[in-house]
């Protein structure tokens, strides 16, 4: 019997279209390459190096847009089905890497192919459907200006419910530096993405496949999958299972670590409105799950006027905690509004957040916009959306609209590379710290889980060191080999010993024979070959930072305990990161 | 007392755990154990460090000259106290080392009519002074009381402090009597899933340990569960003391999100 071409999961090719004219080509992609990368947010690191010319224009017909499919997705295995986009950011001017979910990753790989690489700009507004190697364009007029949902809903409705479909909102139309790709009412959400889908006049990408996933050892797979399914509907899921990420709201209050008014406090008095234990009785409706998804994470709640909106812990803390904004009504209403806008919850959050403390410095000419109102909160993202007010400047993002407010506005831009924090304190969370400042996204919380670390109780949050570098290290090692693979990083408690367990699984599923320690080394060339993106891009030492509000504010937990991160603890940090990722004192291979 | 005071029980816990946990809360530096060579120690937390004593029974200014020199690189100041301390409030040990500015080399509580040298700071700088006196055959920490300039804290510089902080256990009664108190009353707040089925807010519960909390509102420390004790580190150790008036939040471990 003759070797297959390929491994097991894979095509081992890359369907090329540019948009411009709607041609086609294929790229192969050789066996030691889906090896080294695996799928996901790895191989779309290894394709954007490759495909992207030095120093393009993120929102340039030359920059490449990649979806990325994985080996795992198409099999029964829980949570696989994810897809990851990746491209030259607009918002930090590096790789951008952002998974999001369901159906439309399982009909891309169907397509035959383990990535769709979009380059080129549309003369139109277009749509593009790609149907196993069948490409062509459609103009989509009458869908430029519709929210990402209606017009995903529009054209499966005009071409039929087999093609799923990943769309912009207006957002991504008009340029918004991080507006996202949505799909399902789930979103590729951080580092702009969707403007840079909006730059080739594409509102959407449409797919269906008729090719089968064939793992290599598909009884081996059954078995593995069934047993995955069962530990995911165990404790180490039932946080996500009965509140989602909710959860956190009012845990990491406790804790001093949830983002307030800009990073002023680390404590929200609001925080009991907006958290899921009395959010999920009062306005709970119910919950979703993705596609292959055995975990349901996803928890609607009943917002004003009987809207069901999906509400997630980055989108609490980002517009409700961080704006001082305790109202459920207008958080609600903020997190649908950016959805439906197609923007970042957590970028639109952080740079209205640090709007709204420049106001109140009188920095910026707004009086209507302070924290803790909603109504301001909500004006906001409109002026975000249509281009109005404030619009254009917070369209950019807190680093490029400090870069034009000045008068030390930046040092309190609540970024690290010109991506918005999450919702984790980095002075209380130290580890943390760490990962948001090196991570090559820029400040992350799913590429860097860090909190993870100090939160592990095995070392002290507040006094970051060697500890912390390790396990920023670990944590963003695993994130790689699970955005690359791909599983949902919220299985990742059920496994007892991670990476034995998830070479296990690739090896049923594409027949290679890896070992745990393969895979560490894979997660490591993963996580350097995007920093050397960003180097060639133009990454300096000097992006692996903090904010200056960081390094020279403190402030006090529960217990009277300060929390301080100074330059010199952080720089010590970072170095002991460089060093233990075999570079050098400058942060360069 | 005839028994090793550092493995004596404390409801469900022991002594020396809980001695050492409550002067982490303290401090803000390390934590080191100085015991006698090769001495049984029960469980301690991450991040304390344990030396031997170069020679056995050479008496507490050893353990002292080894500690002070142990810390030495890594703070100017350190607290100094003996294993049987049931008491010991951080607040205590905080206002003590906080007392010992330029001008001192010591600060000495002075409680119930007597000096307290193991319930006291030490500056680190005195780690050579006393390695020489202990070189020169001393045992007890008086002549190095003596030779360096102390700071007396009297009542007033103490007001407001728990000052059964300096009680220690010397006699078998003192510590039955001790163990027979009840264990402190201290606040527990579940958050999460721990908090599902009408759980959430907060319940009033006596318990002297972190575990000995969780088990009062029907949890076990495990990997799916965590505490932190007055928003401050997490930890899964049960171990974990608690004062009257703290507050325990116990919460899901997995944060992601």
């Amino acid at each position: 019997m003759a070797e297959p071409a390929f491994p097991g999961g894979y095509f081992g090719q890359a369907l090329i279209v540019d948009v411009t004219d709607g041609t086609r080509r294929v790229l192969p992609i050789p066996p030691q390459v889906l090896r080294e990368h695996l799928g996901g947010a790895g191989l779309g690191a290894w394709l954007l190096t490759e495909l992207a010319p030095v120093g393009v224009d993120p929102l340039g017909a030359d920059a490449p847009l990649c979806f990325v499919f994985s080996p795992l997705v198409g099999t029964p295995l829980t949570t696989s089905a994810k897809f990851a986009v990746v491209a030259k950011s607009p918002l930090t001017g590096m790789l951008t890497d952002a998974l999001a979910s369901s159906h439309f990753a399982l009909a891309g790989k169907l397509t035959g192919h383990d990535a769709i690489v979009l380059v080129g700009r549309a003369e139109q507004p277009s749509v593009l459907f790609v149907q196993d190697a069948d490409v062509h364009l459609e103009a989509a007029g009458e869908l430029w200006g519709q929210p990402a949902a209606e017009a995903e809903a529009a054209v499966r409705a005009r071409s039929g419910h087999r093609w799923q479909v990943a769309a912009i909102g207006t957002a991504g139309e008009r340029g918004v530096a991080y507006a996202t790709i949505s799909h399902d009412g789930r979103h590729a959400g951080r580092g702009g993405l969707g403007a840079v889908m909006g730059s080739k006049q594409l509102k959407a990408l449409a797919v269906r496949g008729s090719h089968k996933v064939a793992p290599a050892d598909p009884a081996g797979v059954l078995a593995a999958a069934k047993d995955l399914r069962e530990r995911s509907l165990g404790r180490a899921t039932a946080k996500y299972r009965e509140l989602g990420t909710m959860g956190n709201v009012l845990a990491l209050n406790a804790l001093s670590t949830l983002p307030t008014r800009n990073f002023q406090q680390a404590v929200f008095e609001g925080a009991q409105q907006l958290g899921a234990e009395e959010l999920a009785q009062a306005r709970g409706v119910t919950r979703s799950s993705c596609a292959s998804c055995s975990i349901g994470c996803e928890h609607l709640y009943q917002g004003a006027g009987g809207k069901k909106v999906r509400m997630e812990h980055q989108s609490v803390s980002s517009l409700g905690s961080m704006c001082g904004v305790s109202d459920p009504d207008a958080v609600l209403a903020a997190s649908a509004r950016c959805d439906e806008l197609g923007i970042d919850t957590i970028s639109t959050g952080g740079t209205i957040a640090w709007a709204m403390e420049c106001v109140e410095r009188g920095l910026i000419d707004a009086p209507w916009l302070s924290f803790g109102d909603g109504g301001a909160l909500l004006r906001a993202i409109e002026q975000i959306g249509d281009g109005t007010g404030l619009g254009p400047l917070l369209a950019r993002g807190s680093r490029a609209a400090a870069a034009e407010v000045g008068q030390g506005s930046l040092e309190f831009a609540p970024q690290v590379k010109g991506l918005e924090l999450p919702g984790y304190e980095p002075r209380t969370m130290q580890a943390m710290a760490l990962g948001m400042a090196v991570n090559a996204r820029g400040a992350d919380h799913n590429r860097s889980g860090a909190y993870e670390a100090d939160l592990s109780g095995d070392l002290d949050r507040l006094a970051g060191g060697q500890a912390h570098v390790t396990g920023a290290i670990e944590s963003e090692d695993r994130a790689a080999v699970m955005d690359s693979m791909i599983l949902c990083s919220f299985l990742r408690k059920v496994f007892d010993d991670p990476w034995v367990e998830w070479a296990a699984l690739l090896s049923l599923v594409t027949g290679w024979d890896l070992t745990a320690d393969e895979l560490r080394a894979t997660a490591q060339r993963i996580v350097l070959a995007k920093r050397a993106y960003n180097l060639r891009e133009g990454w300096a030492p000097e992006d692996d930072w903090l904010p200056e509000r960081f390094l020279t504010t403190t402030l006090t937990v529960g217990s009277g305990r300060t929390a301080a991160l100074s330059p010199e603890r952080l720089r010590a940090m970072v170095q002991g990161y460089w060093a233990a990722r075999g570079l050098d004192a400058t942060g360069r291979p | 007392m005839g028994v090793a005071k550092a493995g004596l029980e404390w409801h469900g816990s022991t002594l020396l755990r809980r001695v050492v946990g409550l002067l982490s809360r303290g401090v803000d530096g390390p934590v080191v154990v100085i015991r006698a060579p090769g001495q049984p120690l029960p469980a301690l937390p991450p991040r304390v460090d344990v030396l031997d004593d170069p020679t056995e029974g050479l008496g507490p200014l050893q353990g002292l000259a080894i500690g002070l020199s142990a810390v030495c690189e890594q703070a100017p100041v350190a607290f100094v106290c003996s294993t049987d301390l049931p008491f010991l409030h951080p607040l205590f040990v905080r206002r003590v080392t906080a007392s010992l500015g330029d001008g001192h080399d010591i600060a000495m509580p002075h409680v119930g009519g007597f000096r307290q040298p193991l319930t006291a700071a030490y500056a680190t700088a005195l780690a050579g002074l006393a390695a020489e006196l202990v070189a020169e055959g001393h045992g007890a920490p008086r002549p190095l009381l003596e030779r360096a300039r102390t700071l007396v804290l009297d009542d007033t510089a103490l007001a407001g402090l728990d000052l059964r902080s300096v009680e220690n256990l010397n006699t078998t009664e003192q510590y039955a009597a001790a163990r027979a108190e009840p264990p402190p009353e201290v606040v527990v707040q579940r958050y999460g899933v721990l908090a599902s089925g009408g759980q959430s807010g907060s319940r009033t519960v006596r318990a002297a340990t972190v575990g000995a909390a969780a088990e009062a509102v029907g949890l076990v420390l495990d990997r799916h569960v965590l505490a932190a004790v007055n928003g401050d580190q997490t930890s899964r150790d049960p171990h974990t003391p608690l004062l009257a008036g703290d507050v325990v939040a116990l919460l899901s471990a997995d944060a992601g999100g």
